[in-house]
């Protein structure tokens, strides 16, 4: 499974019920998937998904077709300069992608990370960003 | 077998002093016994890399032409203390910029410091006949500085407690972001690594103990604030040349909605004089135990939920009440184990030598809660009956007892006087607004309460955070016994 990023821009929500084109339209390809995380952002409403990796081409087209953007932001980046290594975002984050290595200095494994954003400001140091 | 501070530290001119780590210690014991390992071993080397609030520097600018004596001073806009003579200051690390708190503070102005960064200074003056400058906008870097003293009164914590969050909301704290209903535990303290787990009974450590701090060389000057031998929770006073010091090991921190500290890397060498300090120096994680402190309840006297060991904590996962929760700590373990190797080096090298200290640290002084001369005011000696309706009443109702009884807030029960929600004279007009009839439609469900027992500044602190002005009173079993208002607490 991967992770995507959908969003209805804007511009183009008329209802708060509008995220369901998203669902609609995957669903169309018969495949099951999981809703990760749903919010509203100044951006527009955008879901998280986690998604069948062979499916993932189709999806997006079928998903830009409709005017939905697809990309996969939403996730973190973490600045190992300005990281002292305390650990203080790990016992945040839901799915082990901060997590320690051997030496105990922290490490991040980018492909667990869902973008649920709880890390970010659990650090000291400004060390974690959302990805652009 | 007895050794000497005199022995150890000819070993160590000699460059034959056997130094090891006190996590390397405990497997050292293990393996060969306290009585080998008193004979074998010379030093222990300790360290803790965490933030210290409790931090701070003295500097000293040298006159400036015409000279001016300081009433105000900033560095990159934090406010220093001035009370001394007319060019000291300290610079506090939790004291935050006043234009943008929460990103920068006195830390930073001193990680910027032993970066030899520049740094702004200004400052200002009422002017006397012997000083006659009134302002100064200035920079400088730390080799511009007659002294740059590092001086903690509390730092390296014998051990932490552990903190979780029973409440419903997400809590930024001192000891980090703490997720509602037991979601996450932080903890601080580097273990079987920490200086003073390393010598409980400060048979070594006390007045004038050479230490690593901050990357230089640094001193014990006694007992830390708060020091509290009796409850294992001791702390050291101390204090370094900053000019020595590297930003590596002293980093500026933010705690969002807490605000600023300082990360203090500490390493305090303990000689292996004896046998009992051989077994000392090989404590583990596995028996050094803390509390589960629940931060959820604001008070000084917080629930202790149990006790845990640091061996339980480091496994990154805790048990609460059969649920198991992701914990991680404050404090940074691979600094302190880079600390404890480093000093290790330099005792190796010949370039450090260990002394008896003038005066151990106290072992039986007393830590006292504050003496608070005004008496505690609870949410039950302020609060008044709460005008309630049934959750099944008509609006009309409700719209009568707000105008009968001049009150802006209805609590809305069950008929067993169990809370259900809250209407406000501002629902009311809604409903008649938009023409509607019953309860359900206006009522606000998710309500913000208090306890009776619960201090009226905190109960001040939710109506605030919440721009709320009333806050319904329940008891255990969600029953409503009054209601407290922002009129009460004016
Ligand atoms: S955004 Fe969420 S999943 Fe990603 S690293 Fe942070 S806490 Fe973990
Ligand atoms: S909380 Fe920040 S500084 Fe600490 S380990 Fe995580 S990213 Fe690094």
């Amino acid at each position: 499974m991967t992770i995507i990023n959908a969003t209805v821009p804007l511009g183009l929500i008329k209802n708060i019920d509008d995220y369901s084109r998203i669902i609609n339209e995957i669903l169309k390809h018969n495949v099951s998937f999981n809703i990760l995380k749903f919010s509203t952002t100044p951006e527009g409403i955008n879901l998280l998904l986690d998604v069948p990796e062979e499916k993932i081409k189709t999806i997006t087209e079928s998903l830009t077709k409709n005017n939905i953007l697809v990309n996969k932001k939403g996730r973190v980046v973490i600045d190992e300069d300005i990281c002292i290594d305390c650990g203080a975002c790990i016992s945040l984050c839901p799915t082990d992608a901060l997590n320690f290595k051997d030496d105990l200095s922290v490490n991040f494994s980018e492909e667990k990370c869902i973008g649920c954003l709880l890390c970010i400001d659990s650090c000291p140091r400004f060390a974690i960003q959302e990805s652009r | 077998m007895a050794k000497t501070y005199k022995e150890i530290n000819d070993k160590i001119k000699n460059g034959n002093a056997v130094v090891i780590t006190a996590e390397e210690m405990v497997k050292y014991v293990e393996e060969n016994g306290p009585k080998v390992a008193a004979k074998e071993i010379d030093v222990v080397t300790t360290g803790t890399f965490g933030p210290m609030c409790s931090s701070g520097a003295f500097l000293n600018f040298g006159h400036s032409d015409p000279p001016i004596k300081f009433e105000h001073l900033w560095l990159n806009d934090v406010h220093a203390y001035h009370g001394n003579a007319a060019v000291d200051c300290y610079i506090g690390v939790t004291r935050m910029v006043d234009i943008r708190p929460f990103e920068y503070g006195g830390g930073h102005v001193i990680e910027d410091l032993v970066a030899r960064k520049k740094i702004r200074l200004k400052g200002n003056s009422y002017t006397t006949d012997c000083y006659p400058l009134a302002e100064i906008d200035t920079e400088f870097t730390i080799d511009d500085l007659n002294q740059a003293i590092l001086c903690n009164p509390r730092n390296a914590y014998q051990r932490y407690v552990c903190a979780v969050n029973s409440s419903d909301r997400t809590l930024y704290t001192y000891m980090g972001k703490l997720l509602p209903n037991f979601g996450n535990a932080h903890f601080a303290g580097a273990g079987a690594l920490s200086p003073l787990s390393n010598d409980p009974n400060y048979e070594t450590i006390g007045i004038g103990t050479r230490i690593f701090l901050g990357g230089g060389i640094g001193y014990v000057l006694g007992e830390g604030t708060q020091h509290n031998p009796k409850g294992r929770f001791g702390t050291l006073f101390l204090k370094g040349d900053l000019k020595q010091m590297t930003s590596e090991y002293l980093r500026g921190a933010t705690y969002p909605e807490y605000g600023t500290s300082m990360f203090v890397g500490v390493g305090v060498p303990i000689p292996i004089l004896n046998e009992d300090l051989a077994l000392k120096t090989a404590v583990s994680n596995s028996e050094i135990l803390t509390d589960i402190i629940d931060y959820g309840i604001p008070r000084r006297n917080r629930p202790n939920i149990r006790q845990i060991s640091y061996e339980e904590l480091f496994s990154g996962e805790i048990d609460i009440n059969g649920k198991k929760v992701k914990c991680s700590s404050l404090s940074s373990q691979y600094h302190a184990r880079k600390i404890a190797n480093e000093l290790k080096e330099w005792i190796e090298k010949g370039d450090f030598l260990l002394n008896p200290p003038a005066e151990t640290l106290p072992t039986d002084s007393i830590y006292k809660p504050m003496r608070q001369s005004l008496e505690l005011k609870f949410v039950k000696d302020l609060k008044r009956k709460a005008v309630t309706c049934y959750e099944d009443c008509e609006i009309k109702i409700v719209a009568e007892r707000i105008i009968n009884k001049n009150t802006n807030h209805i609590i809305i029960t069950t008929h067993e006087n169990k809370l259900r929600g809250i209407v406000t004279s501002f629902d009311i007009t809604k409903a008649v607004a938009q023409d509607k009839h019953e309860i359900k439609e206006i009522i606000t469900k998710k309500v913000i309460t208090t306890t009776d027992n619960e201090p009226i500044d905190v109960a001040a602190r939710k109506m605030k955070q919440h721009e709320i002005s009333a806050l319904p009173v329940i008891d255990e079993q969600n029953h409503v016994v009054g209601i407290i208002t922002s009129e009460e607490l004016m």
